[in-house]
């Protein structure tokens, strides 16, 4: 359980380079060094006055449990919406107005950010989960040569 | 004096104060603002607002049976190569909120695979996508709401709330488009919240995303190219 500033809220008020027992806080980048950092220690966190600083779990709770008539109907509505992400990116490649390319953009991105936020919400939240490491492992025998099993190794052995 | 209320972002209109700024001046009576009003707080249009009716019963949801049997039955294949990408686009956002670089790239990677694999089924105008989204409103997002409240699943109705605006929003900019064409946003700047996935049309985006109420350093301008 290591601390993490969030640069966006600190003001350099750089109280956390007095109170830090090891100096993993006194670092050029604003980050914290987490090899010095004393998980669990808190100190930094309890020393800003900005709020910046916050540990980052060590563990995080297991995912909730799902009901298949949840998930089903999520599953038909996330599809629709990756759908019509599909033929606005296709649209995106073939209008020959820039205003049409732009509006269409623009619908697939935002089809694309409620299919990941139904998805995330339908057993996929946490890397760490189980859900997520059944699919990864179902990736393991795909053997297309432009496929990038190493991304899929690294996940595993390390999640 | 009566009060309707935006159904996308919750802005109330009250007609004993109008909106002076906007030269819509107290006691305004609703049917007496021009059809082409828009929500002050989101752009949403006029027919997107709804009467407050404090006497009544809290609102029931009635949908189509058929349609709730038909999602439930629909066979459950195997995942397509754009699901799994929105899957690991999001779960590389979720490993840069927990200061895993290495995974976030690699879920990155994974999911701009699956997204070169992933190509549209049909043609595709933008008609269509108008088509599947009318389907979204009037069947996928009642039968999944339904779903998730029999359950309490908190969590999926959060998420089935926020696209059920950004949905809804997304209709009115399909319609709008489909009648003024380019005009629409020639002179104007479009965004989408990088949060939620509402879509918003002006000069510059609101202070706070009308939907999910993310700062608006996260409504990022989609640009022309």
């Amino acid at each position: 359980m290591p601390a993490y500033r969030n640069i966006r809220l600190c003001s350099k008020d750089c109280l956390c380079l007095y109170v830090c027992p090891t100096g993993a806080t006194d670092t050029e980048n604003s980050i914290i060094d987490v090899t010095k950092c004393i998980p669990g220690c808190m100190a930094c966190v309890n020393a800003c006055p900005s709020g910046a600083i916050s540990m980052v779990p060590g563990k995080y709770p297991p995912q909730q449990p799902k009901t298949e008539a949840v998930v089903a109907a999520q599953r038909a509505l996330e599809l629709s919406k990756v759908q019509q992400e599909q033929m606005a990116n296709a649209i995106v490649v073939s209008s020959d107005s820039a205003v049409t390319r732009q509006f269409a953009a623009a619908i697939a991105k935002s089809n694309l950010r409620m299919a990941e936020d139904i998805l995330r919400e339908s057993g996929y939240m946490l890397p760490q989960s189980d859900k997520v490491r059944e699919l990864l492992e179902a990736m393991l025998d795909n053997t297309a040569p432009d496929f990038p099993k190493d991304a899929v190794e690294l996940l595993l052995n390390q999640l | 004096m009566r009060k309707f209320k935006c159904s996308i972002c919750g802005y109330v209109y009250d007609e004993s104060v109008g909106i002076p700024e906007k030269g819509i001046a107290p006691g305004t009576k609703w049917e007496d603002i021009p059809d082409d009003f828009t929500c002050p707080m989101c752009g949403a249009p006029k027919n997107l607002f709804e009467l407050i009716d404090e006497a009544a019963p809290s609102a029931t949801v009635s949908i189509n049976d058929d349609a709730v049997h038909a999602d439930n039955t629909e066979d459950l294949k195997e995942l397509s190569p754009g699901e799994i990408s929105a899957i690991c686009s999001n779960l590389a956002r979720g490993c840069e909120k927990q200061r895993l670089t290495a995974e976030m790239e690699a879920f990155r990677k994974i999911a701009d695979y699956f997204k070169s694999k992933a190509v549209a089924e049909s043609g595709g105008t933008l008609d269509d996508i108008a088509k599947m989204l009318d389907d979204d409103l009037t069947n996928r997002l009642p039968a999944a709401n339904v779903a998730a409240k029999a359950d309490a699943d908190r969590g999926a109705l959060r998420s089935l709330i926020w696209s059920e605006k950004v949905s809804m929003m997304m209709k009115t900019l399909l319609d709008r488009f489909a009648k003024e064409g380019d005009k629409m946003l020639e002179n104007t700047n479009i965004y989408v919240c990088d949060i939620c996935g509402f879509i918003y049309i002006g000069e510059t985006p609101p202070e706070i995303c009308p939907v999910c109420k993310v700062p608006k350093f996260q409504i990022i301008q989609v640009e022309r190219r």
